[in-house]
C-alpha cells in the first residue's frame, strides 16, 4: 500500500516535469497518451468493473468532442466558459447519451450486450454525416481555445498540463468510485449479476448508472481532446476508436484499476513511434495483442501484481533474474521477427518490385542501416537466429522460473 | 420434471387431505400466514409441474417441504421468490399479492432465499459477499459519493454477521475458494444479510458430509430465531428434528401438511414418499 503511493507520487511528479524535457511534437504525443488512459480508464469502468464489455465506446468519447468544439465555439468564439472548463460539456454529453445507449443496451447481458453498444455507435457513424450541422459533414468543426485565467492556451505545454490536470482528477474521481456502493455493486455485477435481483437489487438500474458514468468520463476524455486538437470530424465515431479502446484496455489488464490506463499510454506511444517509421505497426499491434492475451491474459499491469505477490516467497535477485530473461529474450526474439516482417514488406512493396529486372539479382534493401541482400541466406537466416534464440531464452526463463518455485516448495 | 400418469392413486383430491385443512385452518386463529399460496399452478408449455398448491406459513414456524425428486419443490421456491412467474394462482406475502412482481421487489418486502446451487459472487470476498446484503439493508446501492467503509454500522453488522456463520477467519477469502461446505454457509449468510421476515432455503445441506450437516443444521437454528423459514431438505433426519411443520410435496401438489409426527402417521405420505424410511 505505502508502495504503490509512492509510485503513484513518483509518476506524478514524472508528468510535471516531463515537457521541460520533451520536444513539441513528444509533449504532443504525451497529451494523446494523457486522454487515451483516461479514455481507457472509463471504458475500464464498465468492461473490467462492470463485466459490460462495450464495442461502441467511440461514440461517448465523440460526442464529447463534439459537444466540446461547439461550447468553444458558442457566444461567438468566446465559449460558454472559460477554456478549462470547457470539457465539462464533454462529460455532460457523454452522460446523456450514455443514459439513452445505456438504457437500452444494459437491458441486456454479455455478446447481445456488445452487440447493441455496436449497433448504436453504428448508428451515430452513419447518421452524422448527414448532419452537417452538428457534425460539419467531411470538414469537421473546428474551434479556437481562448485564453482564460492569465493563460493563452498557445503552446502544447500550457495544454498538456491543463490535460494532465483533467486527468489526474478524472482517474481520482474513477479511483475513488470504486471505494463506494455503487462501485462495489459494480464488481457484483461482473461477478453475478444473477443473484443481485434476490438481494433486492435492480440490476438494470445499477447497470445503467455504471453505463453512464462511464460515458461520462469517456465525453470528458473526449472534449480534452477536442481542446487539444481545436478540431473534430465525424470520423471519430468510427469503429476503429472502439476497438482500440478495447485493446488498449485489454493489453493493460483490465483486471487493475491502472491497467487499462497504462495499457493506452504505451499503445498510444507506440502508435506514435512506429506509425512513421512503418506501415505495417497495425500488424505490430495485432501480434502484441495476441502475444499479451495467450501469455498474460491479465494484461501487461499483472507483472506487477506478480511481481508483489511472489515477493514475499522468492528473494528479489531471483526474480530480477528471471524477469531480465524474459526480458532479453523478448527482445531478441522482436528484434528478429521485426527484420523479417521489414525485409518482406520492403520486398512485397510494389515500388520495390517494380525496380525489378528479369534474371538480375533483386536489389538491396536498406533498413536499419544495413544493406540487406535479398538474395543472400544470411539475411534470412540472421533473424530466424536471433527469433529463434530468443524465444530459447525465453523458455530458459521459464525453467528457471519452475526451478525457483520447485526449490521454493521444496 | 415431467410427472408420470398414475396420480391419481397418490394424490387424492386436496379436499380429502384433513390433515392439511386442520393446518390451514389453524393459521387463522390468531395471526394471519406469513405467506399464502392459493391454487398455484405452473405449466412449462404442456408439462404440469405445480398443480394447484395451497399452502400457509405461520408466523415464526420452521416449515419444510419435502417430496420426491421433480415433485416442484425447486420450481416452488422459484414462484415464491419471483425468479419465475405463476401461470395461475396467488402467491401473498403477509396480505400483499406477490405473484408476478420481479425477485427484486420480493425481496425488498422481505423475503430472502438462498441456492440449491451455489450461487454467489466467486471473485469477491466472502465480506464483500455479505456486505452486499447489509448494504440493502441500509438502502446503499446508487451512492457514488461516499466510501462504503465510512458506513460504520454496514461494516459492524457484515462482521457480526461473519461471527455468526463462524467465517471470520475466511473474511478475506475469495468466495469461490472457500470449501464446498463453506460456500454453502455464505450461501446462507448471503440470504440473511438482507435481514428478511421470511426465509427460503433450497436444499442447504445438498452434498454435505454428516458433521457438516450436523454443523450446518445448528448454524440454522441459531440463525433463523425469530424469523419464519421455509426450507427444501432431502435429509429426512434434518427435516424432522428441525421443522414445525412439514408439507409433503407430489407430482405437483400439497397431499399434506402438518407437525413431524403427524406426517409420520400420515398413511398416504408414507405410501407416496416416506414408507420404510420412516417406519425404519
Amino acid at each position: 500500500m505505502k508502495v504503490s503511493r509512492i509510485l503513484i507520487i513518483l509518476m506524478l511528479v514524472f508528468l510535471l516535469a516531463l515537457p521541460a524535457l520533451l520536444s513539441t511534437s513528444l509533449v504532443n504525443a504525451a497529451i494523446q497518451m494523457l486522454i487515451a488512459a483516461l479514455f481507457a480508464s472509463a471504458f475500464n469502468v464498465l468492461a473490467g468493473q462492470g463485466g459490460m464489455l462495450s464495442f461502441g465506446h467511440s461514440a461517448y468519447f465523440g460526442i464529447g468532442t463534439f459537444a466540446t468544439i461547439h461550447a468553444m465555439n458558442a457566444l461567438g468564439g468566446e465559449g460558454l466558459l472559460p477554456a478549462p472548463l470547457l470539457p465539462v460539456f464533454g462529460g455532460l454529453a457523454g452522460c446523456a447519451l450514455g443514459i439513452v445507449a445505456g438504457w437500452f443496451s444494459t437491458q441486456r447481458s454479455g455478446v447481445y450486450f456488445s452487440m447493441i453498444t455496436l449497433a448504436l455507435a453504428e448508428l451515430l457513424h452513419a447518421l452524422a454525416p448527414h448532419l452537417k450541422g452538428i457534425f460539419g459533414g467531411e470538414s469537421g468543426v473546428s474551434a479556437m481555445r481562448m485564453p482564460a485565467w492569465g493563460f493563452t492556451f498557445g503552446s502544447s505545454i500550457e495544454v498538456y498540463y491543463l490535460t494532465l490536470a483533467w486527468v489526474v482528477v478524472s482517474l481520482a474521481l474513477l479511483y475513488f468510485f470504486t471505494r463506494t456502493p455503487l462501485g462495489r455493486l459494480c464488481l457484483g455485477l461482473r461477478e453475478n449479476s444473477n443473484r443481485l435481483p434476490f438481494m433486492g437489487y435492480s440490476v438494470h438500474a445499477l447497470r445503467l448508472s455504471v453505463f453512464m458514468i462511464s460515458a461520462i468520463f469517456s465525453g470528458i476524455a473526449g472534449g480534452l481532446l477536442a481542446l487539444s486538437n481545436e478540431a473534430a470530424n465525424y470520423v471519430i465515431f468510427d469503429v476503429n476508436l472502439s476497438a482500440q479502446v478495447v485493446l488498449n484496455a485489454y493489453i493493460g489488464g483490465v483486471g487493475a484499476f491502472f491497467g487499462p490506463a497504462l495499457g493506452a499510454a504505451i499503445m498510444t506511444f507506440f502508435g506514435y513511434a512506429v506509425s512513421d517509421l512503418t506501415r505495417t505497426w497495425l500488424l505490430y499491434q495485432g501480434v502484441i495483442f495476441v502475444l499479451v492475451m495467450m501469455f498474460m491474459p491479465a494484461g501487461l499491469f499483472s507483472i506487477s501484481s506478480w511481481w508483489a505477490t511472489q515477493r514475499g516467497r522468492h528473494a528479489p535477485a531471483v526474480l530480477v533474474r528471471v524477469l531480465a530473461t524474459w526480458i532479453v529474450g523478448c527482445v531478441l526474439a522482436t528484434c528478429g521477427f521485426v527484420i523479417i516482417v521489414e525485409l518482406l514488406a520492403h520486398i512485397l512493396a510494389q515500388d520495390y518490385q517494380s525496380l525489378l529486372v528479369p534474371g538480375a539479382a533483386w536489389p538491396a534493401v536498406l533498413l536499419f542501416g544495413i544493406q540487406w541482400q535479398p538474395g543472400a541466406l544470411l539475411t534470412w537466416v540472421l533473424p530466424a537466429i536471433l527469433l529463434v534464440v530468443g524465444i530459447a531464452v525465453v523458455l530458459l526463463g521459464n525453467r528457471q522460473w519452475s526451478y525457483a518455485q520447485q526449490e521454493q516448495a521444496a | 420434471m415431467t410427472p408420470s400418469t398414475p396420480v391419481d392413486a397418490r394424490s387424492p383430491d386436496p379436499a380429502d387431505t384433513s390433515l392439511r385443512n386442520a393446518a390451514t385452518a389453524d393459521t387463522g386463529v390468531d395471526l394471519p400466514p406469513v405467506l399464502s399460496l392459493h391454487n398455484v399452478h405452473k405449466s412449462f408449455g404442456e408439462t404440469a409441474i405445480i398443480r394447484g398448491v395451497d399452502l400457509a406459513l405461520r408466523e415464526g414456524e420452521r416449515h419444510a417441504v419435502i417430496g420426491p425428486n421433480g415433485a416442484g419443490k425447486s420450481t416452488l421456491f422459484h414462484l415464491i421468490s419471483g425468479l419465475i412467474r405463476p401461470t395461475s394462482g396467488q402467491i401473498f406475502l403477509g396480505d400483499r399479492p406477490i405473484q408476478g412482481l420481479d425477485a427484486r421487489n420480493i425481496n425488498k418486502l422481505g423475503l430472502a432465499r438462498s441456492f440449491q446451487i451455489t450461487n454467489l459472487f466467486p471473485g469477491l470476498s466472502v465480506y464483500e459477499n455479505l456486505r452486499f446484503g447489509v448494504m440493502r439493508r441500509h438502502g446503499l446501492q446508487y451512492n457514488f459519493w461516499k466510501p462504503i467503509s465510512r458506513y460504520r454500522a454496514v461494516a459492524a453488522q457484515t462482521e457480526e454477521l461473519l461471527e455468526e456463520l463462524r467465517l471470520t477467519r475466511h473474511r478475506d477469502t475469495l468466495g469461490g475458494e472457500l470449501s464446498y461446505s463453506e460456500q454453502r454457509s455464505l450461501e446462507i449468510g448471503m440470504a440473511l444479510a438482507s435481514d428478511p421476515h421470511l426465509l427460503l432455503l433450497d436444499e442447504p445441506m445438498a452434498g454435505m458430509s454428516r458433521e457438516e450437516t450436523e454443523y450446518t443444521v445448528g448454524l440454522i437454528r441459531e440463525l433463523t430465531q425469530g424469523r419464519t423459514l421455509m426450507i427444501v431438505e432431502h435429509d429426512m433426519d434434518v427435516v424432522f428434528s428441525l421443522s414445525d411443520r412439514i408439507s409433503v410435496l407430489v407430482y405437483g401438489q400439497v397431499i399434506a401438511t402438518g407437525t413431524p409426527d403427524e406426517i409420520r402417521a400420515n398413511v398416504q405420505v408414507q405410501e407416496a414418499y416416506l414408507g420404510a424410511e420412516v417406519k425404519a
